[in-house]
């Protein structure tokens, strides 16, 4: 009885997969190309994912605007994970599984990126994210991952470089937020600025939540720092630490995360004079030239979008990177005529360079790590207020008052 | 056989997880693994929630144990998985030890903001321990050999283990150790009464739970591929919390079902994700308020059906020989010149007496003159401030209740004390729960000591019953019983101590003259077979009848004392108390 | 130093015992702790913010506003989470009524109102981020009237004599004829306005974050734990003493280790001490 139903379901699945294989063709060339997108799209640690959607949906928009890819249509589909670990690997499987997506993007969230990275790498799904962990790409165990942002080592070299050879200070503090990025992005920074025979004088991760940091900043001022490095992605840490810094009359350089410089810290600081000396992380192609200008191609990409996608209150890089991910997942498909795995990553493999908005990708066979060291730059945090406003008619008009990047990164 | 009877309700899961396979589809694969690894940590949890009624909300904690132990052991130091796993049983052993001790000293909702504690400090812990955990970068999980290397290979790996809880948590639940949990939840003194230690009880049970939850933390962690202490949040705590009481507390398909439920819902509802917490939350809320016994509850068709309504208590007094058997002279229980306030009252003001193995003693008095205050100290709820309190020649230990029942010392309580989901019989059985040998251990494994206990067990209490004469009613749910019931239910539930001493507490009270008088001839016939009997009670008819010896309390002092005829005589008694 | 440290502990000190007082408003009346006490505090926080920042309201009607808000919070956690439970007390239904509906109001915050802290109005303009600047004593403030309302409230006037006698014993309090009921609303009514002020007060520095909640049902509670069960005073005295321990903690040893200490803390005094430095023994089991 047992035997008998398992043969013929055996012989049921089998009948079903020859059909398939025999349908296969046919359908691959007109089937929509499927890309997941596995998003932090709700919760504490949506702002990037809420970015990375919009860009996404622009860019969905303009190639299917566009008849397509060699005509056929591209569908997202997207799967809220909320920064949560077991919700992205049951969503990485049923996006590989039950929606049978060509290829992936995403997750942006170090927890989530960690997990599913080993996950789609056995079932060698084309894979690209902005996730900066440096241990998520490695040609070897993961030849399906591929990034499409910069890893910790380009921030942290950045951060570095610009504390030790512009600001010149030898005794630094290093400070996160004590969440996985922050407490990992603090061990790679303080061994790096000791490889360079910088004096680590402080090293601390800080509970996110905690209301008054005045004691950190205390202790960092009787440390003897002479520059303090922050990696947290909490703009309510970020806010504070600048707020405790002006309460006890401490001018110190902050500098560091990108997230020093988003719109929600400026809501927070407790005035404007707070977001004064702190310097972050930023991209040339979303950074003021010396000349005032935003570069042309990111130029260009403003003013298309100017009101259609909001800009105020996310970054645009962000924005930047999602419509490069569309793009770079779209432009394989065109060059092979394939949706297949092999045919996406060897693709890729090859992109040198890829002209993106948010960036120059060059991408080899032993080197997945996309994002070129010399468009990332340093600049002003506050710099960014004029940025992130670039979709309202008013501040755009103030643009040209906004501060040039203090430094441009010299290759490494 | 009845162990067989009890997993059938089970075989529908069953079913459903053996027919998931033919799928085809990963994506069920992960999904029903999930499912499984969330039940082996819910089923142990469920003792501890569901049964013991402990509201440990943080049991996140133990998954993270778990999960890292597994991982490091095999990625740091390159244990054999399987070796890894134990090892993450231990230690989740001996952690669900520290989360729970607390819960041995401090109140209910302490205890949960405790364990709410221990889950962030343990993820601090993980991010703070870099060299070991890999701090927020974390570590991989263990991967595990052929063929359990493939997505259907592990769930069949998982499915298993996950029957294995089941199997082990219904033998546990069907047992002495699984009813004296419930009756440290719902009925905790009379728990102490029948000698049951709520500390060895709560720590085996901590224990376990701990141990499933760090094998199903280490599996957890192969699952995910990969882990960081944010894979641990505290909405996975509040689903292994909900799942239980869901399901129902003091069920264990209800929870396991609660599980597959929370564990395969928010698949179904990928537009909901930002609000599953808020749903979960308000799920909650529901179950508490509109059906406390969960999922089990609707399940339970049992104790639906209606009961006889026209029925009659009938003790027999003549099958008392059968389990008590005094026949020697023993010693007596002796109390001299104790004396207990409570604040500025003086409950108890100095007094002496004495209870004498084959004999009834009345305590009658006033209300507020100490009777129920008397019992309570011989009984150990209450430690007397001076006096001193024997039993034979050694000392009655003051205020440690749990030490009664070893030393042949029954009581009952003025509110009959019960589990009212429990079916009369199992609240009986509560009754004998020292008398068993077998161990925790045997129990999970339904080893046959077990068996044996119980089958022992059942019977003494189905005795009991027939003694009281409330054998009919056996299976019934005890909340749907009368009152008067409910007295009987008590005194059959001492008796299975077979009682040298039992201390009734107003046994009388709300009986109707026709169980009065079958009560006396009951409580004669103890006394006959040789037990002391200490009755407390305002009957003053039920006393004269029966006692062969009346104390007569008021203010905490000893009014009168002597043979019912001599308080019958008694002056002062008459005009104050019996209104003569 | 001592004095960055002493301000800052004792403003997030006098918000922790804030919330005790909340826990034990809510305890006296009906014998149950509730997790509800900690998201008042939250909500104080962003309903303050809600109604002055970005609906820009004048300064006292957004505070007159918000407590009357978290007033209405504490009446429906009496009426949905406390009353229909009462019944069953010694079942601790109540703990698991009070979470459910405790997360409901933290996630909806975080859904509606914001997963990112938000900027709470600066209200007087006093003081630029020193020892003294209004956003450490504010708390305080709060705190002092908190304490001097409910001694007044309790000793001069016959509602508070009559909290006073529920609280001391339920049962006599209603055969006296006292409405036990309404007397409940109201209590829980207080309770909200108290822990509506303590957000409100701790805003600038607390900032309207959702995640307060869970934090400040924590911490207020430690001082209830310490101070014992509805003792206002002790929860006051525990609750600064765990503020400048916690700054204290995090100056000398910073971070992770210092949440850890104050944990350590809490479940050795609990463990010593299960009902608090300064609380009643236990009650009568049978």
């Amino acid at each position: 009885m047992m035997t008998l139903t398992r043969r013929g379901f055996a012989l049921g699945t089998a009948g079903a997969a020859a059909a398939m294989a025999l349908a296969r063709p046919a359908i691959a060339q007109s089937e929509p190309i499927r890309i997941g997108w596995l998003g932090s799209l709700t919760g504490p640690l949506a702002a990037p994912g809420v970015g990375f959607d919009r860009g996404m949906k622009w860019a969905l928009a303009e190639v299917n605007g566009a008849g397509g890819v060699k005509g056929r249509h591209v569908e997202i589909i997207v799967r809220d994970t909320q920064g949560d670990p077991t919700k992205a690997v049951n969503a990485t499987q049923e996006l590989i599984s039950r929606q049978k997506v060509h290829a992936m993007w995403g997750p942006g969230n170090s927890g989530e990126a960690l997990a599913t990275t080993p996950i789609m790498a056995r079932q060698k799904m084309p894979d690209l994210h902005p996730c900066v962990v440096n241990s998520l790409i490695d040609p070897e165990k993961y030849p399906n991952a591929f990034r499409l942002a910069p890893s910790n080592t380009q921030w942290d070299d950045a951060v570095r470089h610009y504390t030790l050879d512009i600001v010149r200070a030898k005794d630094v503090a290093v400070i996160g937020d004590s969440t996985g990025y922050g407490t990992s992005a603090v061990k790679d920074s303080v061994a790096n600025f000791k490889k360079d025979g910088a004096n680590v004088v402080y090293q601390a991760t800080i509970d996110p939540n905690t209301s008054d940091v005045t004691p950190d900043m205390l202790r960092m001022r009787d440390s003897g720092a002479k520059a303090l490095v922050i990696w947290s992605v909490t703009t309510g840490l970020n806010s504070r630490l600048m707020n405790a810094r002006a309460a006890i009359k401490w001018d110190v350089p902050i500098i560091g995360h990108p997230a020093l410089g988003t719109g929600e810290v400026g809501k927070l600081v407790d005035k404007p004079a707070n977001w004064e000396n702190v310097y972050m992380v930023g991209y040339r192609s979303c950074s003021y030239g010396a000349d005032g200008k935003l570069p042309a191609r990111s130029q260009e990409f403003v003013d298309k979008i100017k009101g259609k996608i909001e800009l105020a209150d996310t970054s645009l890089w962000w924005v930047l990177c999602a419509v490069d991910a569309v793009n770079v997942i779209t432009r394989a498909v065109a060059e092979t005529g394939s949706t297949a795995p092999e045919a996406l990553i060897g693709a890729w493999n090859k992109l040198d360079p890829y002209p993106g908005l948010f960036g120059n990708y060059r991408f080899s066979p032993t080197q997945h790590n996309g994002y070129p060291t010399d468009e990332v730059v340093m600049s002003a945090a506050n710099s960014q207020r004029d940025l992130v406003g670039l979709g309202c008619e008013e501040q755009t008009k103030g643009w040209g008052r906004g501060r040039a990047p203090t430094c441009l990164l010299r290759p490494c | 056989m009845t162990g067989l009877r009890a997993l059938v309700p089970f075989l529908p899961v069953a079913a459903l997880a053996i027919a998931l396979p033919f799928t085809g589809n990963d994506y069920w694969a992960v999904i029903g693994t999930r499912a499984a690894i969330y039940w082996v940590l819910v089923a142990g949890l469920n003792l501890v929630v569901g049964f013991g009624g402990q509201l440990a909300i943080g049991w996140v904690a133990l998954l993270t144990v778990g999960a890292y132990t597994a991982s490091v052991l095999v990625a740091s130091a390159a244990w054999p998985i399987y070796m890894a796993l134990a090892a993450a049983a231990g230690l989740g052993a001996v952690s669900g030890v520290v989360v729970g001790l607390p819960a041995l000293r401090l109140r209910t909702f302490y205890f949960a903001m405790a364990t709410l504690g221990f889950a962030t400090i343990v993820t601090q812990v993980a991010l703070a321990w870099e060299s070991v955990t890999g701090g927020g970068i974390g570590v991989s999980g263990p991967a595990f050999p052929a063929p359990f290397d493939t997505a259907w290979g592990f769930y069949a790996l998982c499915a298993v283990a996950a029957a294995l809880c089941t199997w082990m948590t219904v033998n546990v639940g069907d047992s002495r150790f699984g009813r004296a949990l419930v009756a440290i939840r719902d009925a905790e003194v009379a728990a102490e009464a029948t000698g049951i230690s709520k500390p060895a009880l709560l720590v085996t049970v901590f224990l376990f739970a701990g141990a499933t939850a760090g094998v199903a933390g280490g599996l957890f962690a192969t699952l995910q591929s990969y882990i960081t202490p944010d894979a641990f949040t505290f909405d996975l705590s509040v689903l292994f919390f909900i799942a239980i009481l869901i399901g129902g507390r003091g069920s264990i398909i209800g929870p396991l079902l609660g599980t597959i439920l929370l564990t395969v819902l928010p698949e179904f509802a990928a537009p909901l994700v930002a609000w599953s917490t808020f749903l979960y939350a308000a799920l909650l809320g529901v179950i508490v308020l509109v059906m406390p016994g969960g999922i089990a509850n609707l399940l339970d068709f049992r104790g639906r059906k209606p009961l006889e309504s026209n029925r009659a208590i009938v003790p027999r007094p003549a099958l008392l020989g059968e389990f008590l058997n005094h026949t020697t002279a023993e010693a007596s229980i002796r109390l001299a010149g104790v004396a207990l306030g409570f604040g500025a009252v003086r409950a108890i003001d100095g007094l002496d007496l004495v209870i004498r193995p084959g004999e009834v003693h009345g305590l009658i008095g006033p209300n507020g003159s100490g009777k129920t205050t008397t019992l309570n100290v011989i009984s150990g709820f209450n430690r007397p401030d001076t006096g001193s309190l024997r039993l034979g020649a050694h000392p009655l230990p003051a205020g440690m209740p749990q030490t009664r029942a070893r030393l042949g010392i029954a009581r009952t309580f003025q509110t009959p004390r019960l589990i009212g989901e429990a079916s009369l019989l199992e609240n009986v059985m509560i009754g004998g729960t020292i008398e068993g040998r077998a161990t925790f251990g045997e129990t999970l494994v339904s080893l046959p000591r077990h068996r044996r206990d119980e089958r022992v067990l059942r019977d003494a209490a189905m005795l009991a019953l027939r003694t009281v004469g409330l054998e009919s009613l056996a299976e019934a749910r005890a909340d749907r019983l009368q009152h008067s019931e409910l007295r009987f239910m008590e005194i059959a539930r001492a008796l299975m101590l077979r009682p040298a001493f039992l201390l009734l507490d107003e046994p009388a009270a709300g009986l109707s003259p026709d169980e009065i008088r079958r009560l006396g001839e009951l409580i004669a016939a103890i006394a006959a077979r040789g037990t002391g009997v200490l009755l407390v009670e305002h009957h003053a008819d039920l006393i004269f009848d029966i006692c062969d010896h009346v104390t007569v309390l008021n203010l905490g002092r000893e009014l009168a004392a002597g043979t019912p005829a001599d308080i019958r005589a008694h002056q002062e008694v008459v005009s104050a108390y019996l209104g003569g | 130093m001592l004095s960055a440290i002493l301000a800052s502990g004792l403003a997030v000190g006098a918000v922790y015992a804030l919330i005790g007082v909340t826990y034990n408003v809510m305890f006296s009346a009906s014998r149950v702790m509730s997790f509800t006490a900690g998201q008042l505090g939250m909500l104080g926080g962003v309903f303050g913010a809600l109604f002055i920042s970005r609906l820009g309201l004048p300064g006292v009607v957004g505070f007159a506003l918000t407590l009357a808000a978290c007033a209405l919070v504490g009446v429906i956690t009496e009426i949905v989470a406390v009353r229909p439970v009462l019944g069953r007390l010694e079942q601790h239904l109540y703990v698991l009524s009070t979470l459910a509906f405790a997360l409901m109001i933290q996630q909806f915050t975080a859904i509606e109102w914001s997963t990112e802290p938000q900027p709470f109005p600066r209200l007087f303009g006093i003081g630029s981020g020193g020892p003294f600047d209004e956003k450490f004593w504010l708390p305080l403030l709060a705190c002092a009237a908190v304490i001097v309302g409910l001694e007044l409230l309790y000793r001069r006037t016959l509602v508070g004599r009559a909290f006073l006698a529920i609280a001391e014993d339920n049962f006599a309090a209603r055969a006296l004829g006292l409405p036990e009921r309404n007397l409940r609303i109201a209590s829980f009514a207080l309770a909200g306005v108290i822990g509506g002020l303590a957000g409100f007060a701790g805003g600038e520095l607390l900032l309207a974050n959702f995640a307060n909640g869970g934090v400040l049902n924590f911490y207020g509670f430690v001082p209830v734990a310490l101070g014992g069960l509805g003792n206002s005073r002790g929860a006051v005295v525990g609750g600064l003493a765990l503020g400048v321990f916690q700054q204290a903690a995090n100056f000398t040893v910073g971070g992770v280790f210092a949440s850890v200490a104050v944990f350590v803390v809490f479940i050795v005094v609990l463990l010593a001490a299960p009902s608090g430095l300064f609380g009643p023994q236990q009650a009568r089991r049978v």
